[in-house]
C-alpha cells in the first residue's frame, strides 16, 4: 500500500494522467487533476458561474482569454524555422487531431519521416512508430506491475519461511548454454551443412533486411537448441553489409563467438555443385525426402512485395538443382504465399532431419495458411478440392452480385 | 449515444458524463454522434462551454469536430470564429482543419478567405485535392476563371490529380463566356484527358458539348455517335487517328520491353541469356511474322477439348494464304501426352513456325519481343491482358504506349457458341482496333470518346461511344 501511495504521488507530480487512468485510479485522481489544470483566470469564471441563462459562446471567451499569455510566449521564442522544426510542429498538430502519431520522435526518425516519398508512406511510417511506442509503454507498465508484485511477494515470503536447500547449484541457464555450445561445436565438425544465401541485400528494403536478420537469429537459436544441429553456413556474406550491421545489433559481442561459418565465398566455391540443392518456393521440382548427403541452400530474403523467381534465378544462373517443399501434397492450402519465414524453414528442416516425418515437420507451417493435413488418396482429395473451389466460386459470384446490388440502386437493375 | 435535443447546463452534462460507461471519451463520442445526427450547433456549443469550464481549455480535436459540424451546416460566421480561435491558439494547423475551413468558406461569400487559408496550408504541406478543388470551384463560380486555372496548373505541377468532377465544373462555369485565352485553357483540359487516356463520363461529355455550342460566334455543333470499325466518323466522315505508334515511340517501346520486361533486374528470372539469344537468332532468321500466337494460352480456350486440338483449330482459323505465323510454346508440348499428340504437333509445325521455350521460362516476353520485332503490321493472339508485363515498365508514359500498342495489335480469340458447326466458326476474333481511342482534334473537329456512368467498365475495355464536334 505504501509503495502504491508513492507511485500515486509520483504520478501526480509528473501529471501523467492517462497513465493513472489505465491503473483504474481515476476516481481518486480526478478532483486533484482538475484543480491542477485549471488556470487562474478560470477560477474567477467558475466563481461567478451560476447564472440562469446559458451563455453558449462562453467557451469562446475562455479560449480567447487563456490565450494572451501564450501568444506572447510564442512570440518571444526565437523563430528558428528549419524544415525539421516545421515538421515537428505539423506532427504535433496531427497528434492533437487524434491521429496515430508517436509522442516522442528522435531527430533521426524525423529525418526518415521527411524523406518518405509520399503522403501515404509518411502516414505508414508514423503509424509504425506510434504502435512501437505504444507497445513499449505497455511493456514498461507491465514490467512495473510485475516488479511491484514481486516486491509484495518477497515481503510476504521473508516473513514466513527461509529458502530450502537443494543438492544442485541453481545454474540452469549457463549450464544449458554450455551444453548447447558443445553440441553446436560438434556440428561444426561432423554436422550436415545448411547454407543461407546472403546475396539478396539489393532486392530488399532496409526494413526487410532487418526482418530477415531477426528471422535468422531465431533460426540460429532453435538450431543451437536442437538435439542434432546443422552446421550453419552464411555464404556470400559481405563484411560491412546491411546484414552485418543488423546482426551486430542483435548479437553484439557474441557475433564473433557464434558457432557457425560465415564466409564471403559463394556456396559453389565451398561445396561440390552436384551436392547442392536450392530450396525455393518457385521451384518446379517438389522435394520428396530429406537427403542427409545433400547440402540445402535457403535464400535469406524477406520479400513483402512478392518478387517471384529471384532465388530461382540465382539457382538457374549457377546451374543448381532446386526443390520446393511439398506443401500442396501434404496440406490443404488455404491462403497466404507459399514462401515461409526463415525460422519456420529451420524448424521444418531440423524436424525432417531428425524424424523424416513430413507431417510432423509441416506442423511448423502457420496454421492460418492451411485448412488441414491431407490423409486421403489424391483422387478423393481432388474431388474435395474441386468442391471447395466451386463453393468458393459460388460465394464469389454471390458477393459480386451483392456488391452490384449495393452500388446500383434498384431502379437501374429494374431497367 | 443519442445527443440531446436542446443545449444543456453544465450540471446536466456532468450527469450524462457520469452515466456514460467510459467518461474519459465521453465528449469525443458525444461529438461524433452529434456530427452523425447533424445536431443543432447550439447543443454543440453548450458542450464546448461545459468543457471549457471544466478543463479551462478545449482540445484541438474537439475544435475540429465542432468545425466539422459547422461546415456540415454551412454556419459561416461560426467557422470564421473557430478559425480566429485556432489562429491565435496554434501556430499552424494540420491538414484536416485546413480542409474543413476551405470547404466551409469556399461555399460562402467569404470564399476569398478560403484562398488565403489555402496559401497558409501550402506552407506546411501539399494541400489535398479536395481543398484545391473547393477553391477552384469557388473561383470559377465567381467568374474568376484566370484564378481557377492558376490553381489548376499549380495542382498539376504538384502531382495532385484532379477529379473529373472539377474538370467538368470548368466547362460548366465557362459556358457562354468569351475569350480566346479561356478557350485555349479549356482545350488544354481536353488535351490533358488525351495525354492521360481518360474518358469522360456521360454528364461530363454533355458539359463539354454544351460549352462548345455556347461559344459566342464559334458555330460549333456536337453530335453523339459510334465510330465504325474502319475508324470513320459517321457524322463528319472524318477518319480518326490510327492506333499506330510513331517511329520513335515504337522504337522506344521495343527497347523498354527488352530492358524492363525481358531482362528486368535479372535475366534469369524469366528466361536465361542463352535461351534469349537462341530465340533472338531464331526470330531474326525468319522475320517478319504477321501473327504471333501464344500457344499455351490459345490451347486452353475450350477447356473440354484436347489442348493441341484447340491450338490446331486456332491455327487453321488464322492461317490464310501468305500469312506467316509464329507459335510460342514450351518444351513439354513436344512430349506425347493425353493433351499433346505428336502427330498433330507435326502437322501444325508444317503450317506455322514454332519456338519452344524451357518449361520454367515465361513465354509472354518472347511473344512481345517477336511481335515488336516483326514490325507495325504484326499482331499477336492471346487472351492474357498482359498486365503483369505492363507493370514491369517503369514509367507511366511507356505504360500508356504499351496500352495503345496493345489495343492496336492484340487479337483475342473466343469461342462462339457450342451449337455451331465445327470449322472456322469455332473461333471468332475480336479484331485489334484500327483507330486510336483517345480524345483527338484536327482544329476544326473534336472527337471525344465517353463512357456511360452506370456501365460496368474494365480498364481494358475502351468506350465505343463518341462525341463528334465540328465547326460549321
Amino acid at each position: 500500500m505504501q509503495s502504491a501511495n508513492m507511485l500515486l504521488k509520483k504520478i501526480v507530480r509528473s501529471s501523467v494522467l492517462s497513465f493513472a487512468a489505465q491503473h483504474g485510479m481515476k476516481k481518486d485522481l480526478f478532483p486533484l487533476s482538475r484543480t491542477l489544470s485549471l488556470s487562474l483566470c478560470l477560477k474567477q469564471d467558475n466563481s461567478c458561474k451560476p447564472s440562469e441563462k446559458l451563455d453558449l459562446d462562453a467557451w469562446k471567451k475562455v479560449m480567447k482569454s487563456g490565450l494572451q499569455e501564450e501568444v506572447s510566449e510564442t512570440v518571444s521564442e526565437p523563430q528558428e524555422h528549419s524544415g525539421l522544426a516545421a515538421a515537428r510542429e505539423t506532427l504535433e498538430m496531427w497528434r492533437l487531431a487524434g491521429r496515430a502519431v508517436p509522442e516522442n520522435m528522435s531527430e533521426e526518425q524525423l529525418k526518415t519521416f521527411m524523406e518518405r516519398p509520399s503522403k501515404s508512406a509518411k502516414k505508414k511510417y508514423l503509424k509504425f512508430l506510434y504502435l512501437k511506442e505504444l507497445h513499449k509503454k505497455n511493456d514498461k507498465r507491465k514490467m512495473e506491475e510485475k516488479r511491484e508484485r514481486k516486491l509484495e511477494a518477497q515481503e510476504q515470503t521473508s516473513k514466513t519461511e527461509e529458502t530450502k536447500k537443494s543438492p544442485f547449484v541453481c545454474l540452469w541457464a549457463s549450464t544449458m548454454d554450455k551444453a548447447y555450445n558443445w553440441r553446436a561445436a560438434q556440428s561444426m565438425i561432423f554436422g550436415q551443412p545448411l547454407v543461407f544465401d546472403m546475396s539478396f541485400e539489393n532486392e530488399m528494403s532496409v526494413q526487410e533486411v532487418a526482418n530477415t536478420v531477426k528471422q535468422l537469429v531465431m533460426g540460429e537459436g532453435c538450431n543451437r537448441r536442437s538435439l542434432d544441429p546443422f552446421h550453419i553456413h552464411f555464404c556470400n556474406f559481405k563484411d560491412e553489409s546491411l546484414y552485418h550491421r543488423e546482426f551486430l545489433k542483435h548479437y553484439r559481442e557474441a557475433w564473433s563467438k557464434l558457432l557457425i561459418t560465415v564466409t564471403d565465398q559463394c556456396y559453389t566455391e565451398v561445396f561440390p555443385k552436384d551436392k547442392l540443392i536450392y530450396l525455393t518456393a518457385d521451384s518446379p521440382k517438389v522435394m520428396k525426402t530429406f537427403d542427409h548427403n545433400k547440402i540445402y541452400i535457403v535464400g535469406s530474403m524477406v520479400d513483402r512485395s512478392i518478387k517471384r523467381g529471384v532465388s530461382l534465378a540465382r539457382a538457374k544462373r549457377l546451374g543448381l538443382e532446386t526443390a520446393a517443399l511439398p506443401l500442396e501434397k501434404y496440406l490443404l492450402w488455404n491462403t497466404g504465399a507459399k514462401n515461409l519465414t526463415l525460422d519456420q524453414m529451420m524448424h521444418i528442416l531440423l524436424t525432417l532431419k531428425d524424424t523424416a516425418d513430413w507431417k510432423k515437420a509441416l506442423e511448423f507451417v502457420p496454421k492460418r495458411k492451411y485448412c488441414g493435413f491431407v490423409n486421403k488418396p489424391v483422387s478423393e482429395l481432388k474431388k474435395t478440392l474441386d468442391l471447395m473451389n466451386t463453393l468458393k466460386l459460388e460465394k464469389r459470384q454471390q458477393e459480386v452480385q451483392k456488391k452490384f446490388a449495393k452500388n446500383y440502386s434498384k431502379k437501374y437493375i429494374l431497367k | 449515444i443519442q445527443p440531446p435535443e436542446k443545449p444543456l447546463q453544465a450540471e446536466e452534462w456532468n450527469k450524462l458524463r457520469e452515466n456514460f460507461q467510459s467518461p474519459e471519451v465521453f465528449e469525443e463520442v458525444m461529438f461524433n454522434s452529434m456530427i452523425r445526427c447533424n445536431s443543432h450547433i447550439d447543443v454543440a456549443k453548450s458542450l464546448l462551454t461545459h468543457m471549457a469550464e471544466r478543463n479551462g481549455d478545449v482540445a484541438y480535436n474537439m475544435l475540429v469536430k465542432y468545425l466539422t459540424l459547422c461546415v456540415q451546416q454551412g454556419q459561416v460566421s461560426e467557422i470564421c470564429d473557430v478559425y480566429d480561435i485556432m489562429k491565435v491558439r496554434f501556430k499552424i494547423l494540420e491538414m484536416g482543419a485546413y480542409n474543413l475551413l476551405i470547404k466551409g468558406l469556399s461555399n460562402s461569400d467569404q470564399w476569398r478567405m478560403a484562398l488565403t487559408i489555402l496559401e497558409e496550408a501550402k506552407k506546411t504541406m501539399i494541400p489535398s485535392r479536395t481543398s484545391y478543388e473547393s477553391c477552384m470551384k469557388a473561383a470559377s463560380r465567381h467568374k474568376e476563371m484566370k484564378l481557377a486555372f492558376e490553381l489548376y496548373h499549380e495542382m498539376l505541377a504538384k502531382n495532385v490529380v484532379p477529379t473529373l468532377d472539377v474538370l467538368q465544373s470548368f466547362f460548366d462555369f465557362s459556358r457562354g463566356m468569351k475569350g480566346a485565352e479561356l478557350q485555349k485553357k479549356l482545350f488544354g483540359i481536353l488535351l490533358y484527358l488525351r495525354e492521360n487516356q481518360i474518358y469522360p463520363h456521360k454528364t461530363f461529355m454533355q458539359s463539354i458539348k454544351q460549352w462548345f455550342e455556347s461559344i459566342p460566334g464559334g458555330n460549333w455543333r456536337g453530335h453523339l455517335t459510334t465510330i465504325k470499325d474502319s475508324g470513320q466518323c459517321p457524322v463528319c466522315n472524318h477518319q480518326l487517328e490510327d492506333s499506330d505508334l510513331t517511329e520513335q515511340e515504337y522504337n522506344n517501346l521495343s527497347e523498354r520491353i527488352i530492358r524492363d520486361v525481358i531482362h528486368g533486374t535479372d535475366t534469369f528470372r524469366k528466361t536465361t541469356p542463352q535461351e534469349f539469344e537462341a530465340f533472338q537468332t531464331f526470330v531474326e532468321n525468319r522475320l517478319p511474322f504477321d501473327i504471333v500466337i501464344d500457344g499455351l494460352n490459345v490451347s486452353h480456350i475450350k477447356p473440354r477439348k484436347m489442348q493441341c486440338k484447340n491450338l490446331f483449330d486456332a491455327i487453321n482459323c488464322l492461317a490464310k494464304e501468305n500469312v506467316r505465323l509464329l507459335v510460342l510454346g514450351r518444351k513439354h508440348m513436344l512430349f506425347n501426352s493425353s493433351n499433346w499428340k505428336t502427330e498433330i504437333m507435326k502437322e501444325m509445325q508444317s503450317k506455322a513456325d514454332f519456338f519452344f521455350a524451357e518449361n520454367i521460362s515465361e513465354d509472354d516476353p518472347f511473344l512481345l519481343y517477336a511481335t515488336l520485332r516483326s514490325g507495325k503490321h504484326c499482331k499477336f493472339v492471346t487472351r492474357d491482358f498482359l498486365r503483369d508485363h505492363k507493370a514491369c515498365l517503369s514509367d507511366s508514359l511507356t505504360r500508356h504506349l504499351f496500352r495503345k500498342w496493345q489495343r492496336g495489335h492484340q487479337i483475342v480469340l473466343f469461342t462462339s457458341g457450342e451449337g455451331r458447326p465445327m470449322g472456322f466458326s469455332v473461333f471468332s476474333q475480336q479484331p485489334a482496333f484500327r483507330y486510336d481511342c483517345v480524345v483527338q482534334t484536327t482544329g476544326d473537329t473534336w472527337h471525344i470518346p465517353y463512357k456511360d456512368v452506370f456501365e460496368e467498365k474494365y480498364s481494358y475495355e475502351v468506350p465505343r461511344k463518341w462525341l463528334c464536334i465540328q465547326k460549321k
